[in-house]
């Protein structure tokens, strides 16, 4: 029996762990939380069937018999000897770094006011605002319009950040349908530039949230907000469809943030000569063929870990990596 | 793609400012020329980046690029590393190559630019002298102003800046002239005395010779106001 080691106990690495287990190997699944789940197990609904994120958390969760689970171990390097890895002192056959992503630091975009006026929010913080069923402004009230602005920390040279997160469209659409549906007296508006609804089942979602519950896509990208007097925002877009610079103001401002490489992925890159892309994400061996590969032989990639990826896709992936691993073991 | 986009290609501050624009309005946005004007830095990307001499020619035989007050906002936000502005630089320049820059009114302000600050430059070494602002040319600048400028002499000495001396303190000495040669060398290579020709010659063949272009100066002299000056229609 083999000993597998996976970095990263949200979606991508359980998917894995329950995969590995079921085909007889030795598996330990670390996270550095202080329970399993990552992003995943702290969100509300997720598109595009509106589903409660815990039941995915819980699903996978059912899978995981037999698999040493290791919470709250920050995993910050690999060390390597021969064949063998030693992971926080555990040996192991084969590594899968599964080590997810962090939500871009919206203060870095200081033009749009986060942590400087009241009442800018990240999806982050929306996304708990309707789990607790407490949309509000920082005084209390139920805002009467509410701004969500696409590509925050993403498609943007300023932050060194140039590719897309992916996501962050179908959220905006997902988060717009839950506001309209809970609160139809208040305003959505989207600035978007373009609406990256790929996946299956999200280019209808974008379709209800228009025609069942008017949330209205203005095509813009935010080039600031200002704080008015009454803490409201006024937001300075250019209608690029109407081709005229336009004002708005509304009373809760959410940046949907895009996803930025693990803080770890740095110092595990260094620990073992691992490689990773301008996007500063770990660089699979093959785009196409070998994307659960790296460079070393013997650890391996799954989920957000190599890019921006959907719930659903980051499972699929730590499957097919934990296919890769079982290959590679026997 | 055409000869004038060509031309422009060439120009080093396109080289430094344009790359794929995405038309996302960032710049548009917060220009502050937009929200006064029929003007729209993304749409200068956008004609640019179509590479359509047609429309570039329209562009820069119109008021538009003028417009732009180069403030470079539109280069802080932009997410695509462009820099409108520093297109707009460039717009101007194939505008006064071409003399196209006199077939708009703002265009033809250029004569009055040239004339003043072009001309302090190469003879000074400053863009604006003291005497420049004459109080018939700013009212709004009251009797202190007047007062000003006719005793500016007298009181700059009494503020110990005097004028038009070397190597007094002050904004108003007078540049040592193997410095102004320098000064000159470095207009000459760079090109700029080559547009500022340019812009004399453009603007006396759209008005039909260079006596033309005398009348267009005084009438700017007298009224301050460049549209007062009429154009004789070609026959
Ligand atoms: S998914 Fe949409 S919001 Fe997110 S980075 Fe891509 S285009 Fe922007
Ligand atoms: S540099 Fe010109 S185009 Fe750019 S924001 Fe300023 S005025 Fe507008
Ligand atoms: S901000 Fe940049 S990318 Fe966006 S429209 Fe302006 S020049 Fe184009």
């Amino acid at each position: 029996m083999a000993n597998v080691t996976i970095i990263g106990g949200g979606v991508a690495g359980m998917a894995a762990a329950g995969v590995l287990t079921k085909r007889g190997h030795e598996v330990t699944l670390m996270e550095r939380d202080s329970k399993l789940g990552g992003h995943v197990g702290k969100w509300y609904k997720v598109f595009p069937d509106i589903t409660d994120a815990s039941e995915i958390v819980d699903e996978l969760k059912g899978d995981l018999n037999g698999v040493k689970i290791k919470t709250n171990a920050d995993v910050k390097e690999i060390e390597k000897s021969g064949k063998k890895f030693k992971v926080n002192g555990t040996s192991a056959d084969a590594v899968l770094i599964a080590a997810g992503f962090e939500p871009f630091d919206a203060t870095l975009k200081e033009e749009y006011g986060y942590g400087i006026y009241d009442n800018v929010v990240t999806s982050l913080e929306l996304d708990e605002m309707l789990k607790t069923g407490k949309l509000k402004t920082k005084d209390g009230k139920t805002p009467k319009s509410v701004g969500l602005v696409h590509c925050v920390g993403s498609r943007d040279e300023k932050v060194n950040n140039n590719y897309c997160s992916r996501v962050c469209c179908t959220n905006v659409i997902k988060s717009g349908i839950e506001i309209k549906e809970h609160y139809p007296g208040t305003d959505v508006f989207c600035f978007y530039m373009d609406v990256r609804a790929y996946g299956r089942g999200y280019e209808e979602l974008y379709r209800k949230s228009q025609e069942e519950c008017g949330v209205t896509f203005i095509r813009s990208r935010l080039s600031e907000a200002n704080e008015n007097a009454d803490k409201t925002l006024l937001l300075r877009v250019e209608d690029t469809l109407a081709g005229k610079p336009m004002k708005i103001n509304v009373d809760l401002l959410v940046l949907m943030v895009g996803m930025c490489p693990s803080v770890n992925a740095g110092s595990l890159k260094n620990s073992i000569g691992l490689e990773t892309g301008d996007d500063r994400f770990f660089k699979t061996k093959n785009k196409h063929s070998a994307n659960n590969e790296s460079n070393i032989p013997g650890v391996f990639y799954a989920g957000a870990t190599t890019g921006p990826k959907s719930i659903v896709e980051s499972i699929t992936d730590g499957r097919a990596a934990a296919a890769e691993i079982h290959s590679y073991l026997s | 793609m055409g000869k004038l986009y060509d031309e422009l290609s060439k120009d080093i501050e396109i080289k430094h400012s344009m790359y794929a624009c995405m038309d996302c309005g960032t710049c548009t946005a917060l220009c502050a020329a937009a929200e006064f004007y029929d003007y729209s830095p993304r749409e200068v990307m956008d004609i640019v980046q179509s590479r359509d001499d047609e429309k570039i020619k329209e562009l820069i035989s119109s008021n538009k690029i003028w417009y732009c007050g180069q403030c470079l906002s539109c280069k802080q936000r932009c997410p695509r590393g462009n820099n409108p502005g520093g297109v707009i630089l460039a717009l101007r320049r194939l505008s006064e190559k071409t003399g196209l820059f006199a077939e708009s009114e703002k265009g033809r302000q250029q004569l009055i630019a040239k004339r003043l600050f072009g001309d302090n430059m190469l003879k000074r070494g400053y863009t604006l002298l003291a005497t420049n602002p004459i109080p018939s040319h700013f009212p709004e600048l009251g009797e202190d102003w007047e007062y000003y400028h006719e005793h500016i002499k007298e009181m700059r000495e009494w503020w110990g800046v005097p004028m038009d001396l070397e190597n007094s303190p002050g904004c108003h000495r007078m540049v040592p002239e193997k410095d102004m040669e320098e000064l000159r060398a470095i207009y000459k290579a760079t090109g700029a005395v080559d547009l500022m020709n340019k812009v004399e010659e453009g603007m006396a063949k759209k008005l039909g010779g260079k006596e033309e272009v005398e009348k267009f100066w005084q009438s700017y002299q007298d009224n301050v106001d460049s549209r007062l000056y009429k154009i004789k229609e070609k026959k």
